[in-house]
């Protein structure tokens, strides 16, 4: 059953913060524990709630990838990119970009990836397979 | 309920328009109640779906769709489910006029894209999917097919041509269709060479924008004492709804939405997919041509791909699958295109799509999906 708002903020106000302050934050259903990014005023999942926020993982790993090569206006200089789902470790998918990409093999499913904070809007990750450096933003 | 027929249909040329969808639309409705044979006074309601009007700097398209046809006492209602929004419209009429509160309405839809560049027209596109958690993050339409593309190529192995199979099998069926923005035939070559737009899809694999208008009118058979056409039955009319965002949903390998309203129409007009006799279903891009045969249960999971390969859904085929040309050739005026599903239906129970005619019309079944699916219709025709 729908209940309160999850959070006092507005969906913009809760993506720039998180996308500010390099840290994803997302819902846990109180009900079925299922985990998500996306707003709501009960889970898409079960129907149920309370929606709890919660930080997500910034690490994950590629569900599925494709490499975009016809942009809208605000990727248009971007192309070539990946846009992917991921399976955030400890629960929760989200979608995002990838610059850099020049095949869609780079983002085949299961690629390790970790978020990180952006020049522009939008989720974007990064690549972590064969990255020493990569570390999770805290 | 009322037993609820389509009586009249029209559309105009799929492709680019110098008019505005106001005109094409006022033009449309009129030719689809001349063609049932009766007068805009006898129209009780009028559902217009118009997405991208705002593009036009023109809203409120109803009332003057009815002042343009000599009615404005007549009520009408836009009704918007993205790229389903014409099959939403003519759920609606079938509501009122299966309930009781008109004899006749008239559906149409009508979309303008090509004064828009094609910069401008992929993002107004996108405004179908989750923006501030889809969009802002890099999703495009193709983008988003292209993750469920990959997601059923690499759980059932398909290759290339099989999707080639399904735009040239689609392009083949156009360029017999006049009102058809793409009347021309391609080759499995052509297709492999196009350029990828998001990986696995080419440019081959996707719809284009398209200009273009279609219209029904839906009545009541007692309220029509002698058919000028040959009625479709409206059988079945179902909706679903479905989770929106692909990062939400567990299962890529099919639209959820589909599945449900599939389920309801068959449940609804008492038969089963197998009684179906042709198909015009949402290939916006070749890979939702598969979902939807499967989703619908024409097909079982894992070999539309294939049987397209093999000829089965061509207009000579066991289930001939967009005869018209679909989405994929015919074109995609996304308010437009539900109606003009039923457009071609009608014209094919009526013996009006001459060169692609197929060769059984008994039961029709026409589906049309939102976006990714968040909305789906399906709807069922029969004969009297």
């Amino acid at each position: 059953m729908p209940t309160e708002p999850p959070s006092p903020h507005s969906i913009e106000e809760f993506v720039q913060g998180y996308e500010r302050a390099g840290e994803l934050r997302g819902f846990r259903c109180a009900a079925c524990g299922r985990r998500t990014v996306t707003w709501g005023l009960a889970c898409s999942g079960c129907g149920g709630g309370p929606l709890q926020e919660s930080p997500l993982a910034a690490t994950g790993r590629i569900v599925a990838g494709t490499l975009v090569t016809v942009a809208s206006e605000e990727f248009v200089n971007e192309v070539p990119y990946a846009y992917v789902l991921v399976e955030l470790d400890g629960g929760g998918r989200v979608s995002g970009w990838i610059s850099g990409i020049r095949s869609e093999e780079e983002v085949a499913p299961g690629t390790p990836v970790v978020f990180t904070p952006s020049y522009k809007a939008g989720v974007q990750f990064r690549r972590t397979e064969g990255d020493a450096s990569a570390v999770p933003p805290r | 309920m009322r037993e609820t027929w389509v009586v009249g249909a029209a559309s105009s040329r799929y492709g680019k328009l110098s008019e505005t969808a106001r005109e094409a639309a006022t033009k449309v409705a009129l030719g689809a109640i001349r063609d049932a044979g009766l007068e805009p006074k006898q129209i009780g309601y009028t559902f217009v779906s118009n997405c991208f009007g705002l593009t036009e700097h023109q809203g409120h398209l109803g009332p003057l769709i009815n002042n343009g046809l000599g009615i404005p006492e007549v009520p009408s209602a836009t009704v918007e489910s993205a790229c389903s929004s014409s099959s939403a419209a003519l759920h609606e009429a079938f509501v009122h006029v299966a309930g009781g509160f008109a004899d006749a309405a008239v559906v149409v839809g009508a979309e303008r894209l090509g004064h828009l560049d094609t910069l401008s027209a992929t993002g107004h596109f996108a405004y179908g999917a989750d923006q501030p958690f889809e969009t802002r993050n890099g999703a495009t339409f193709p983008g988003l097919y292209a993750l469920l593309a990959g997601a059923y190529q690499a759980e059932f192995r398909t290759t290339p041509e099989m999707f080639g199979a399904i735009a040239i099998k689609n392009h083949a069926n156009a360029a017999h269709n006049p009102l058809a923005h793409f009347q021309k035939e391609i080759t499995l070559q052509q297709y492999l060479d196009s350029p990828i737009v998001a990986s696995p899809l080419r440019l081959y694999d996707c719809c284009p924008f398209s200009d273009g208008a279609s219209a029904v009118v839906v009545a009541a058979r007692e309220a029509i004492r002698r058919p000028t056409r040959e009625p479709l039955v409206i059988r079945a009319s179902a909706r679903a709804g479905a989770i929106t965002d692909l990062q939400d949903r567990t299962d890529l390998l099919g639209l959820p939405s589909t599945r449900l309203a599939a389920e309801k129409a068959f449940r609804q007009a008492g038969i089963g997919p197998q009684q179906v006799d042709f198909a015009e279903v949402h290939d916006c891009f070749t890979i939702a041509e598969v979902l939807a045969l499967e989703d619908l249960g024409l097909f079982p999971r894992g070999t539309a791909a294939r049987e397209g390969l093999e000829g089965t859904t061509a207009r000579d085929g066991a289930l001939p699958v967009n005869p018209s040309g679909g989405l994929k050739a015919k074109g995609h005026p996304v308010s437009a295109t539900g109606a003009g599903q039923v457009v071609e239906i009608f014209d094919q129970v009526n013996g009006r799509a001459r060169g692609r005619e197929v060769p059984r019309t008994d039961i029709a079944l026409a589906h049309n999906v939102g976006a990714t699916g968040g909305s789906c219709s399906v709807h069922l025709f029969g004969r009297r």
